[in-house]
């Protein structure tokens, strides 16, 4: 049985690493004595991933983690889960995958972020993003371990606005060279001091022209596909 | 009252390091109401939360005091140098991991003293909470300073920083003395320490007083009639029906043993001369088959560890070790867990446990003759043959392992140098077993020594440590010994040695000494890159002492010890009996065949604990 599980990482456990939550993970599915799958060879490890990493000290509604066991968990085996993880890695639901679609990891496309601004600090970052969006390039220098390079990272910024609500609202290409951190987005805006504000409040996977969450596209052998009857963005 | 759990979280944790450390609410961890407790202990493990969480003493109090509901216990360490500077610059208290609370709010601190080179880092915590350091100087608002550990048989050198310490099993002392707290909730904290002095275990300082004639040191002895000449220690005389913790806390960050440990018994009866921990966890009391399993079991569902240490001072002396392991090694299997087996000493491994522990997966091998001669180690007593390494050693490759760390002390009394060629001498040998067995390409022997440190209530308590220059000269002849393919040598870290056999042999008066260290500087001493001897040694000077001959001091067979208030059990007697047959050269056998008359057996009679020592002894044999 393959499951796409979406929790939450909240404030009690928002500094733990991806590691220290893979292991935090581990360790609450053994205590609920769930069959997890293992991986062949010399040395087998647990067939379970994260869609995404999340930075550190990051709070998160909408972290996915996709999971193989060895055959059908019961409703009381998944509320035994439920009951063990940490207090703050909440379970919001979960739904059966095939067995064949490719890992959540390559399937995230986007992912979404909100910040809470006051007055001044939105009046001061409604300018940087004005001046964001009409640019027709945005190139951001990254420091790596094989020299630095610069990325464009203008087209992988699908939305960027300030909400009524009074947050800053980001809808961002997600995934390691292919998408944009939201820190560095903080960075542009002069808000560099808000990432410990940050929240990430979406994941979203591509289904032909729309953005829909992991929760509510359809999944058919290995194709992801649109579900008209939930909310979607329209790319 | 300020919230210092907001400030700390909201405002302190996004800036440090691994604050995975600080958290504070790990699976099974106690977070409990302060409001409805009756008393409130914080225990201080002194150093950092990755060396204090894999300590089993911790985890085994946590237990016993958080099960009972109106109890709270909660742990506090050192915080790592970025958050002490925080914690320094911005003036915020050193608080528990649970309820994020300043130490000073609690009724009774509790330290942990399981080495000496925690000491400065003790008084960095006490300072850090803006507790009084010196026990003297605390008011009625102050929690009480309690202190237990092996540390606690010689607590002289910290005395005057500790209101009160818990000589022996704490498991037995503690329930005891939170008692007494529930019940003195308005007494004075002298009226306490009185009630609290009745407690088996309980040693009180300020109601003793080192007693001096011409500079020579007469003995500590009572300052009035109400306080007995010695203090002995707590003893728990049944350890099948001690409580042991199954509920570990499970770290979020790897620490330094991230595993279930699981206590197969305590005490051990081989009788190393040089060993403190042969001596103050006597007698030897095991936990049956059964309820090692049951155990195990339990541990592993309430925390879903994958691995759990078989834990003990030599766990090839458990009565049935092949039977239970071969039991406990499918039980755990079944769950997916792995098996450890750490304490075997080399005349209990054998291929069977060692095809037995690995089986999930393999770990390092440690052998440890303790010294390279047949005369030397029979004068530490250690009773293991050059026959029984080769033996352990040509198991182990057979088994499959390729590399091999073989532990040695160095400066033990009446070394010479032959027996420093021993060491090189042994290490050939191994390498020429892994050969014969038919190993592939070259081993790795890793020869890993340490300078030995005397301590209190042992045999070779009244011997000092050897010269500085001395140890230089004899670990130099050691590396140039131990040459060729598959060897390596592991130089030790002298002056850290150094600075334990100054401490652990130690008076009162090495209390502003540890101080003006801890002024200077001094934390995290077993750190590498906090430890700085030359600091250390202008703080024994400004004291006019030096660490050298503190190192080195040497008592007479009829002078008076600075420990010799506080009764092990043991005799001094027995003590001195055994170091001059050691010196002598002459071996004593295993006690658990014969009683040696250590004066064990006294000691439980007077406190008429259920069952002697003899008993608990033969029990084990079954």
């Amino acid at each position: 049985m393959r499951l796409w599980i979406h929790f939450v990482k909240d404030a009690p456990v928002r500094f733990l690493s991806h590691l220290d939550l893979m292991r935090a993970w581990q360790r609450a599915i053994r205590r609920a004595r769930l069959p997890v799958l293992y991986s062949a060879g010399f040395n087998p490890h647990p067939k379970m991933s994260f869609a995404s990493a999340l930075p550190v000290g990051v709070i998160s509604d909408a972290e996915y983690l996709d999971i193989q066991f060895e055959r059908t968990l019961s409703d009381i085996e998944l509320e035994c889960l439920a009951a063990t993880v940490p207090q703050g890695m909440t379970i919001v639901s979960q739904r059966t995958v095939p067995p064949e679609t490719p890992a959540l990891m390559s399937l995230v496309f986007a992912s979404e972020w909100r910040v809470p601004l006051s007055q001044s600090e939105q009046l001061a970052a409604a300018e940087h993003i004005s001046l964001l969006l009409a640019s027709e390039s945005v190139p951001v220098l990254r420091r790596g371990k094989k020299g630095d390079k610069t990325v464009d990272i203008r087209p992988l910024v699908l939305r960027l606005e300030i909400t009524d609500s009074n947050e800053l609202f980001m809808l961002l290409c997600s995934g390691g060279d292919g998408g944009v951190k939201p820190r560095e987005i903080l960075n542009l805006l002069r808000l560099e001091h808000k990432e410990f504000c940050l929240c990430k409040t979406g994941a979203y996977l591509k289904a032909g022209d729309f953005l829909q969450s992991p929760d509510n596209v359809v999944l058919k052998g290995k194709e992801v596909m649109f579900n008209a009857e939930k909310d979607c963005y329209k790319l | 009252m300020k919230n210092y759990r907001s400030i700390f979280w909201d405002k302190i944790l996004p800036r440090v390091q691994k604050p995975t450390r600080y958290l504070g609410n790990e699976i099974n961890s106690a977070n409990k109401d302060h409001q409805s407790a009756s008393v409130k202990i914080a225990l201080a493990f002194p150093d950092l939360y990755e060396i204090g969480m894999s300590h089993l003493g911790l985890k085994i109090l946590y237990h016993i005091v958080n099960r009972r509901r109106e109890w709270v216990a909660e742990r506090v360490f050192m915080p790592d140098a970025d958050l002490e500077k925080i914690m320094r610059d911005e003036s915020f208290p050193l608080c528990s991991l649970e309820t994020v609370t300043p130490l000073g709010s609690f009724d009774l601190v509790g330290f942990t003293l399981q080495y000496e080179l925690s000491y400065a880092t003790i008084i960095q915590m006490l300072d850090l909470s803006g507790i009084p350091l010196y026990s003297a100087e605390r008011g009625e608002n102050d929690p009480l300073i309690v202190g237990g550990g092996p540390g606690a048989y010689n607590p002289e050198p910290i005395a005057d920083f500790f209101d009160f310490f818990i000589i022996g099993d704490a498991e037995e002392a503690l329930p005891r003395v939170l008692e007494i707290f529930e019940g003195a909730e308005s007494a004075s904290r002298k009226e306490k320490l009185i009630l609290l002095a009745e407690v088996d275990g309980v040693y009180v300082p300020a109601f003793y007083r080192e007693k001096y004639d011409k500079g020579r040191y007469l003995g500590t002895h009572p300052i009035s009639e109400d306080s007995p000449a010695k203090v002995s220690r707590a003893v728990v005389a049944d350890l099948e029906a001690a409580d042991y913790p199954t509920d570990f806390i499970v770290p979020y960050g790897g620490i330094v043993h991230d595993r279930l440990v699981l206590e197969l018994f305590r005490g051990c009866t081989r009788g190393c001369r040089f060993c403190q921990a042969g001596i103050i966890y006597r007698p030897v009391r095991e936990r049956s088959p059964e309820s090692l399993l049951e155990l195990a079991k339990r541990m592993v569902s309430s925390t879903g560890y994958e691995e759990i240490a078989l834990s003990s001072l030599s766990s090839g002396d458990y009565g049935s070790i092949e039977q239970l392991v071969e039991e406990l090694g499918r039980e755990m299997a079944s769950l997916g867990v792995s098996l450890s087996l750490p304490s075997l000493r080399l005349d209990s491994f054998s291929s069977e446990l060692a095809q037995q522990v690995q089986r999930v997966r393999k770990s390092g091998l440690t052998f440890a003759p303790e010294a390279g001669t047949q005369r030397l180690r029979d004068v530490i007593n250690k009773n293991i043959t050059e026959e029984d390494l080769l033996k352990a050693a040509a198991d182990a490759f057979s088994a499959g392992w390729t590399s091999v760390k073989l532990y040695f002390m160095v400066g033990l009394p009446t070394e010479t140098d032959e027996d420093l060629r021993g060491i090189a001498d042994l290490a050939r040998k191994v390498v020429r077993v892994y050969r014969q067995a038919g190993g592939k390409g070259r081993p790795r022997i890793t020869v890993s020594t340490s300078v030995f440190v005397p301590k209190a209530h042992t045999p070779f308590q009244w011997v000092g440590q050897i010269p500085q220059d001395e140890i230089v000269r004899r670990l130099e002849l050691l590396r140039n010994e131990i040459r060729g393919s598959g060897l390596q040598f592991q130089w030790p870290d002298a002056e850290t040695s150094m600075l334990e056999s100054a401490l652990a042999r130690g008076g009162r008066r090495l209390a502003p000494v540890i101080a003006t260290a801890t002024a200077l500087g001094a934390k995290l001493d077993g750190w590498g890159e906090h430890f700085s001897f030359e600091r250390w040694r202008q703080a024994f000077a400004d004291h006019d002492l030096d660490i050298f001959q503190c190192a080195g001091l040497s008592f007479e067979e009829d002078e008076a010890l600075p420990w010799d208030h506080l009764d092990s059990g043991v005799t001094k007697r027995f003590l001195l009996r055994e170091f001059k047959r050691g010196l002598a050269g002459k071996v004593t056998e295993d006690c658990r065949h014969n009683c040696l008359g250590c004066g064990m057996a006294v000691l439980l009679e007077q406190e008429e604990k259920k069952g002697d020592c003899r008993h608990a002894t033969m029990d084990s044999l079954r």
